[in-house]
């Protein structure tokens, strides 16, 4: 609808426009930022009063029904929320500002679709296509943040072709519409709607966990770029005003997120690894008596059903099958520093996830670094691995996908392959003319051992004879996945009772004989007592394992010995903008303590200890040091520069971005393996008992 | 066409004038930042306020609804979160911590 401005009226409008201008200002500084806040809000509450004066309301009764019904929940989840749900809370929110935006524009084309301006009606569309596509996307990002959805990014096979052809259908549909007669305008709406909530969708789910900060900064962007698209469809200022802001602070905060990250993002949104790559198929040859392989068949023989356990050990393996193999297998796992877990759909037949997680938790807390190696098409459907672990529970840093593990295979001590076939035959690079030759497979015969957990020795899905099993230093545990784990992590743990605790974890530093000395733990509290300067780096193992406020009792009992204690920020440490902030600001950090990356970085090399609580790859060295990797050239925190570093984090393995951390390497490094609260409890307790 | 240009340079000024102020805030208040901005965005509610004022049909009033219900959710459960954020971030004296 058109409304004539009078002089006054913009005035008043840019007014408005200049108390919300006022409160961004005062977000500079953080005693400011509260009255920012409040100058924001009462900015809007203004512009509303104008234009209900301006306008009228002809229908009082839905308005305040409507503004209690969302007011109240608002309200009440706004003050029940804890802050580990906050980056749930605000993607919820953007999603919530996409539906307004979009009915919004819906309700505006209907009733003008008569007498709109092209310009209006143009805008109208926009404001419904990517208030919808915000709507979608961030109930996405909400279910992934608040882990009602898994962390994995899902990945369709042509994932960018659909994604692609979705964008391409509604740029059509959207002209089609434009110049469709209005009578017909509804059907197009409606699909426009549809097609956008879809493509909301296909972009956010190939987006992984620790990539949220830059998927939540853009839906933020997207949702003001709705509302300034809203406020063209009405021709209001206000809202063209507002929505404008909005999108510049998310542009801003995507930018900052991305260059923190080292990524662009246009990677980000379209990966680099894309695994619908699936290998080539082999052509069944003579051997196989099976059908022709359905596309996402995988080639694991494992679980074919119907096939008995064959108790005979192969010819090769007999000094293995000696007293108790499972004994054997124990005593791998025991001697192993590095264990990589190969899963095959044998392990989805035999329901055994849940026994694996178990398995290679026991192993972590030995002290193992474990990984899963996932083949792209190990299992009945792409990703099946993954959805079957994450939903035992799996960490997903710990599944590696086949082109990043494979050259981790020739340092890795022990490989446990769990109902894999066909993916870990070294035939297929050995031998030419089979029907897997050429296949890419997981080289799990570069480890130094390996332990099979398959239902027999038979051939997979190819018919080609696995010469893994031949091999040397390859162990045979034949029988049910599950059965065969259990027994394993049984033999296991009645060694691990009395090993010890999770906090001592030399097996998982290069160099074991020097450290197994004296208990880090101990050697960590002496390094502190004597530290004079000190930083705490948080990351998101901090706020996993809410450990928030047993680190600032930690800090508040070092500051009263009177050590100087103050926190280094990573832009992208945890998954939001500023996210350790919250965090730490929730545990009462004064402010002043919390310093910036380029405030921070030149004091390391003048500073005593550095405590590091699950933070990995922003402390990476590697990202200065080695050219080529994932994070090469990222900046990070100069934690290394300082005199000694004590890292509290939950394992030895690489981040998010899988390089390895080659500060836990560094001999003044003291890791402190284990659950960061506990840790920090530890370090508490042990303080104290210093004079 | 002067309404087009109009609501052109609002957008080009409020965005310009937007990013400076956005680019100087410190990353500690990026949390808050993000959901204030997200509060903000909800700035829709106006619109439906000015769908209200005039006479509409009953499909109109439905679409209407559910968009206020959101934008006001998203308007004032969006200040009361940042606000609620923000005021854990304050300055504290030596000592005035809990233990």
């Amino acid at each position: 609808m058109m409304q004539t401005y009078t002089a006054v009226n913009l005035v008043l409008d840019f007014c408005v426009i200049g108390i919300l201008i006022l409160g961004i200002w005062l977000f500079r500084k953080p005693f400011l930022a509260k009255y920012g806040n409040m100058a924001a809000a009462a900015a809007l509450a203004c512009a509303a009063v104008l234009v209900i004066t301006r306008n009228g309301i002809a229908h009082p009764g839905i308005v305040l029904f409507c503004l209690v019904a969302g007011a109240v929940p608002g309200y009440w989840v706004a003050k029940k929320i804890t802050m580990i749900q906050i980056p749930a809370m605000v993607a919820f929110q953007h999603g919530a500002g996409g539906i307004a935006a979009f009915f919004l524009s819906l309700a505006e084309l209907l009733r003008g679709a008569q007498h709109l301006g092209a310009m209006n009606e143009i805008s109208g569309l926009l404001g419904l296509a990517i208030g919808s596509l915000t709507f979608s996307g961030s109930m996405i990002a909400g279910g992934k943040l608040s882990g009602k959805l898994g962390q994995t990014p899902t990945i369709l096979p042509n994932h960018t072709r659909l994604v692609m052809a979705n964008l391409g259908t509604m740029v059509v549909l959207i002209m089609a519409a434009f110049y469709a007669p209005a009578e017909a305008g509804l059907v197009f709406y409606l699909l426009i709607i549809g097609l956008s909530i879809l493509f909301g969708i296909l972009f956010s789910i190939r987006i992984g966990g620790a990539d949220m900060p830059v998927l939540i900064s853009f839906l933020n962007a997207t949702a003001g770029v709705a509302a300034a698209f809203c406020g063209m469809i009405i021709e209001n200022q206000l809202l063209i005003a507002c929505g404008a802001t909005v999108a510049a602070s998310g542009s801003i905060l995507t930018h900052v997120m991305c260059k923190a990250m080292n990524r662009s993002l246009f990677h980000v949104f379209v990966p680099e690894k894309t695994p619908e790559k699936a290998p080539k198929k082999p052509t069944p040859g003579p051997t196989a008596d099976h059908d022709t392989p359905v596309p996402g068949a995988d080639y694991d023989t494992a679980a074919r059903a119907g096939l008995q356990p064959t108790a005979a050990q192969p010819a090769g393996e007999t000094e293995n099958a000696e007293p108790d193999p499972f004994e054997k297998a124990a005593d791998l796992a025991r001697n192993a520093r590095t264990v990589i877990i190969v899963p095959g759909y044998g392990m989805a037949v035999a329901q055994a996830q849940f026994d694996v997680i178990d398995l290679s938790n026991l192993l972590a807390v030995m002290g193992k670094q474990v990984i899963f190696a996932i083949h792209p098409v190990a299992g009945r459907m792409p990703g099946h691995m993954n959805v079957l672990l994450a939903e035992a529970g799996v960490d997903y840093d710990m599944l590696a996908e086949m082109d990043e593990v494979n050259p981790r295979f020739s340092d890795t001590d022990l490989c446990l392959v769990i109902g894999a076939c066909d993916v870990v035959n070294p035939a297929a690079m050995e031998t030419d003319g089979s029907p897997i030759s050429g296949m890419p497979i997981l080289r799990t015969h570069e480890a130094r051992h390996v332990i099979c957990c398959n239902l027999d020795d038979k051939p997979g899905y190819s018919g080609v004879e696995n010469t893994l099993y031949q091999n040397s230093n390859t162990l045979m545990l034949l029988g049910n996945a599950k059965q065969t784990i259990r027994q394993l992590a049984d033999t296991l743990s009645g060694e691990a009772e009395g090993a010890p605790g999770v906090h001592t974890d030399p097996a998982a530093l290069d160099d074991p004989a020097v450290r197994q000395e004296q208990n880090p733990l101990d050697t960590a509290v002496t390094k502190l007592v004597s530290a004079k300067k000190i930083i705490v780096i948080p990351g998101y193992g901090m706020a996993l394992a809410q450990a928030q406020f047993k680190v600032l009792e930690l800090t508040d009992l070092l500051a009263s010995r009177g050590a100087d204690v103050t926190f280094a920020i990573h832009p992208v440490a945890g998954r939001m903008p500023g996210h350790m902030n919250v965090l730490l600001a929730e545990a009462e950090v004064d402010y002043d303590k919390l310093v910036e990356m380029d405030d921070i970085n030149p004091k390391f090399s003048q500073t005593d200890a550095v405590i590091v609580f699950g933070a990995c790859d922003v402390v990476n060295p590697a990202a200065m040091e080695i050219d080529g990797s994932p994070i090469s050239g990222m900046p990070i925190l100069k934690a290394h520069e300082a005199k000694t570093v004590i890292v509290c984090n939950f394992d030895a393995k690489p981040g998010y971005s899988g390089v390895e951390n080659t500060l836990y390497n560094n001999p003044k490094t003291i890791m402190l393996i284990g659950d960061a609260l506990a840790t920090a409890r530890d370090l508490t307790a042990a303080l104290k008992k210093r004079p | 066409m002067t309404n087009l240009l109009l609501m052109v340079t609002v957008f080009v000024f409020s965005f310009v004038v937007g990013y400076f102020l956005i680019s100087r805030i410190p990353t500690l208040l990026h949390t808050p930042l993000m959901s204030m901005t997200n509060a903000i965005s909800a700035v829709t509610i106006l619109g439906v306020l000015i769908l209200f004022s005039a006479a509409s049909t009953r499909s109109e009033q439905i679409i209407g609804s559910v968009a206020f219900i959101m934008a006001a959710f998203n308007l004032v459960g969006g200040f009361a979160i940042t606000d609620r954020m923000l005021r854990m971030f304050r300055k504290k004296q030596q000592g005035d911590r809990k233990s």
